[in-house]
């Protein structure tokens, strides 16, 4: 069989051929004389440079420049325009591919003595097998459009220096690479704002998670005993706070918080004689509300899960345990933490990364506040919530673009980190 | 087979969505479009009319909620679907001509001497003219009839500050004001020597020099610390919710007066409350308390495509016989001078109230700067209330900040 393959190599190169030949969309195919297949796929590629020639052309000279002359070039449409011409590049770039490979594997048949493909046979071929994709196609080209379209504009715009003062029509933007970048990084006010910002979202998303996790479990395992009476109605109870909407709640405690007319100052506090805490004017006050809150609204989730992962386990390991004489607090160590862990890591990562991206809390609560004089964000402003307010309030786009990259790479990182530690996990 | 259908049947919707972008709408060609405030269309209507006839042209009049038009129209704008004239609050107006969205208007001194000096003076930047001024709104002073009489209004804020520790006796409450923020509490720091930018009509605002620092700020903070001290306000009165306890102490009858806005005139009238209004008390220094004059304005878009006109329309809707006509259909005081003095303005007392007050209201900076200065200064202003730090001390502070959120945004960005 190898015999056979080498000795049709030296013979001849038809792939070559057709490979190099289809440069121009339809040659390869005539080449290898299949006409209906080749005539389609010029017809195609003439209409496409004859129609789209100077659209894109033009685009693609708005993207590169951002414009030239304000007010009549402006400088956001055209970069919305060239991402277009970008995409529509991408698509036709996918169809000159098939078209290389159609023409190489027919080629490669024909240096294999093997009959072509006819037309028949490739049109039943792509009913069958393309059909999933033929179905799926609208919808992915809505996602293109609708998810990776704005994606690529937000991640153009960390690389141009659009802000207030650089807005059109009355100006231009630019193209200042990796300036905004540095900037982070250089200017003293930024930096100092970025490291306190980010040091507090990792501590925010470190203890809150784990709070939420914790007492989620811990939960489950208690009111898991077999001797608990009553276990519906207290399991129906402790699941409450995830009923109410997040979104509510949260807002009812900004009132309880309330430094001045608060329940929680005012009631509780005032009975067990505590003077009033400065719930929401100190930052350290309001973090410590904070992750007491998401602990509150977090907690339920977990608490499900756990209980249903627990019911899974089996008696008779504890019963095991007993007679060998552990603890309940080895027990649940040794058989139910590990048994439990394995099966909710991909629920425990997905905790950590919600908090990381908490905007509701945080901007609920006290709208990232309060202000600190060392920082031009809030006392408690996470990355995402220092990006709104940046993008809303100080329209500085291309710093809040800057800042949302760097946290996706960070969100990202630590996400397949995650991943590939608990798969080895597994396999251990 | 059911492939055979579900081909079909793909390929007739594909091609349906296809045609479905050919057709355009085409609807009636205006010749002008309007963006008026909500619910402000009436007051227009009939300036509208006459123009059309005057002219023979067709204009359409949208109302938007006016503190947003200039986001709508940074996106309809460029897209050729945006306004010819539109309505913006005066201290938006810096913003809209930094991103060049405003026309500029070229005046002269005659129409500009038909307004009230704060109200045109908010208009204009550098020099440079970007509207004409529509309405104007200023603080004005709500009592409440059945717990104090017209007669036993006190005058200055002296003898509020008596009468609100008489009335906190019978567990009532006498004047609530949100001193805590600074667009209430300029009213005491302007009469006293403070400021926010430093102003000079030749050559506009200084953002370097920042008067809320000054020994006149200090002094109205200082004196303002005894209300929130001795009880007189109630502690919840401080913070974000102090808007929604200020108003609700009037709505149920147990606050004696307010400091409030005519964004007010009508709710509290359908709350029921028997109240009467009146320009802001005087001072201790015998001067009257001070308040920001909000200036809405009308201005011509920089999309236009019919500038001439649109400039004729805009002189035409804010002339005196037309802002007449609108303050009667929507109650808005006009900012025009003469009418000042008008007898339908005279009777309606909220009409009055804001007039008088207006004269010794202060512009608002509208330069961009002026964003950074509201979230230090507030929170400088709750630490002063709370007690929690002295005037000197949290001004300090609230002005080092404005001055570095300004250089951080501003200043190194231009």
């Amino acid at each position: 069989m190898e015999d056979n393959l080498k000795n049709n190599e030296s013979k001849t190169n038809h792939r070559k051929m057709a490979l190099c030949l289809s440069i121009i969309p339809g040659l390869g195919q005539f080449y290898n004389r299949q006409w209906i297949k080749g005539i389609v796929y010029f017809i195609f590629a003439s209409a496409f440079i004859f129609s789209f020639n100077e659209l894109i052309s033009s685009y693609l000279w708005g993207l590169f420049t951002l414009g030239t002359e304000a007010p009549r070039d402006n400088s956001i449409y055209l970069l919305a325009e060239g991402i277009i011409a970008i995409i529509v590049i991408g698509f036709a770039s996918g169809i000159y591919y098939l078209n290389l490979k159609d023409a190489y594997s027919n080629g490669k048949r024909r240096d294999q003595q093997q009959p072509l493909t006819t037309l028949r046979e490739q049109y039943f071929n792509l009913v069958d097998q393309g059909y999933p994709y033929v179905i799926s196609g609208p919808s992915f080209l809505l996602l293109v459009f609708a998810v990776i379209y704005p994606i690529l504009f937000s991640f153009a715009i960390a690389f141009t220096n659009y802000n207030l003062y650089h807005s059109p029509p009355a100006n231009l933007i630019s193209w200042v690479g990796l300036a905004t970048f540095r900037d982070i990084f250089l200017v003293d006010v930024w930096r100092s704002t970025f490291f306190s910002v980010l040091s507090w979202t990792v501590v925010w998303t470190v203890v809150a998670s784990t709070l939420q996790i914790s007492i989620g479990i811990f939960l489950a395992v208690v009111v898991h005993q077999k001797d608990l009476k009553f276990k519906k109605f207290i399991r129906t109870v402790l699941v409450l706070p995830w009923a109410v909407p997040g979104f509510v709640t949260i807002l009812v405690f900004a009132g309880l918080f309330n430094d001045s007319f608060g329940a929680i100052n005012n009631s509780i506090l005032a009975f067990l004689g505590i003077s009033p805490i400065p719930w929401l004017t100190k930052e350290t006050w309001t973090r410590i509300a904070l992750l007491l809150m998401q602990g509150w609204l977090g907690y339920p989730y977990i608490f499900i899960v756990t209980t249903g992962v627990l019911q899974s386990i089996p008696d008779d390991l504890y019963e095991a345990a007993s007679i060998d004489g552990a603890s309940t607090v080895t027990k649940f160590r040794k058989i139910t933490l590990p048994l439990l862990l394995l099966s909710i890591a991909p629920i425990i990562i997905t905790q950590y990364t919600f908090n990381f991206n908490n905007f509701n809390i945080i901007y609920l609560f006290n709208g990232g506040g309060p202000a600190v004089p060392s920082s031009t964000a809030g006392g408690t402003d996470i990355l995402v919530s220092w990006i709104y307010s940046l993008t809303m309030e100080s329209s500085q786009f291309a710093l809040a673009a800057a800042l949302t990259i760097l946290l996706s790479i960070f969100v990202i990182g630590i996400a397949l980190w995650q991943f590939r530690k608990t798969k080895s996990f597994e396999e251990a | 087979m059911i492939r055979k259908w579900i081909g079909v049947t793909l390929l007739g919707v594909i091609s349906t969505m296809g045609l479905v972008g050919c057709g355009g709408a085409t609807g009636e060609d205006y010749d002008l479009v309007i963006w008026e405030d909500q619910d402000k269309g009436i007051g227009i209507k009939e300036a509208v009319a006459n123009f059309e006839e005057l002219h023979d042209v067709k204009i359409k009049v949208e109302e938007k909620a006016y503190t947003n038009q200039i986001e709508d129209i940074r996106l309809d704008g460029p897209a050729g679907i945006g306004p010819d004239i539109l309505t913006i609050p005066a201290d938006q107006i810096g913003t809209a001509k930094v991103e060049g969205l405003l026309k500029e208007l070229y005046v002269d001194d005659s129409v500009k001497g038909l307004y009230t000096q704060t109200a045109m003076q908010s208009q204009i930047i550098d020099g440079q003219v970007f509207g004409l001024p529509k309405a104007v709104e200023t603080l004005i002073l709500f009592y409440n009839k059945d717990l104090i009489s017209e007669e036993e209004l006190p005058e200055t804020i002296d003898e509020w500050y008596e009468t609100s520790l008489q009335y906190r006796e019978d567990d009532l409450y006498g004047l609530l004001a949100l001193w805590d923020q600074i667009y209430y509490a300029f009213g005491l720091i302007s009469p006293y020597g403070g400021y926010i930018f430093d102003y000079d009509t030749s050559s506009g605002y200084d953002v370097s020099r920042i008067g809320l620092n000054n020994d006149g700020a200090i002094e109205a903070m200082s004196y303002l610390q005894q209300f929130y001290g001795s009880g007189a306000f109630p502690a919840g009165i401080i913070g974000e919710q102090g808007i929604d306890m200020l108003e609700a102490l009037f709505i149920e009858g147990q606050a004696a007066a307010v400091i409030s806005g005519p964004w007010n005139l009508e709710p509290f009238q359908s709350a029921g409350i028997n109240y009467g209004v009146a320009p802001l008390p005087l001072l201790n220094n015998g001067e009257r308390m001070s308040s920001f004059n909000n200036v809405k304005g009308y201005s011509i878009s920089s999309f236009t495509e019919n500038a001439d006109l649109a400039e004729k329309l805009l002189l035409f809707i804010t002339n005196e016989e037309n802002s007449r006509i609108r303050y009667v259909e929507t109650l808005e005081v006009p900012a025009v001078q003469s009418l000042a003095e008008d007898e339908a303005l005279m009777q309606d007392e909220g009409a009055k109230a804001v007039a008088v007050q207006s004269i010794y209201s202060v512009m608002m900076p509208n330069i961009p700067e002026m964003s950074e200065v509201w979230t230090p200064v507030d929170a400088a202003l709750q630490t002063i209330a709370n007690g929690r730090a002295e005037p000197i001390d949290a001004l300090n502070e609230a002005v080092e900040q404005i001055a570095r959120q300004i250089e951080v945004n501003h200043t190194s960005q231009q």
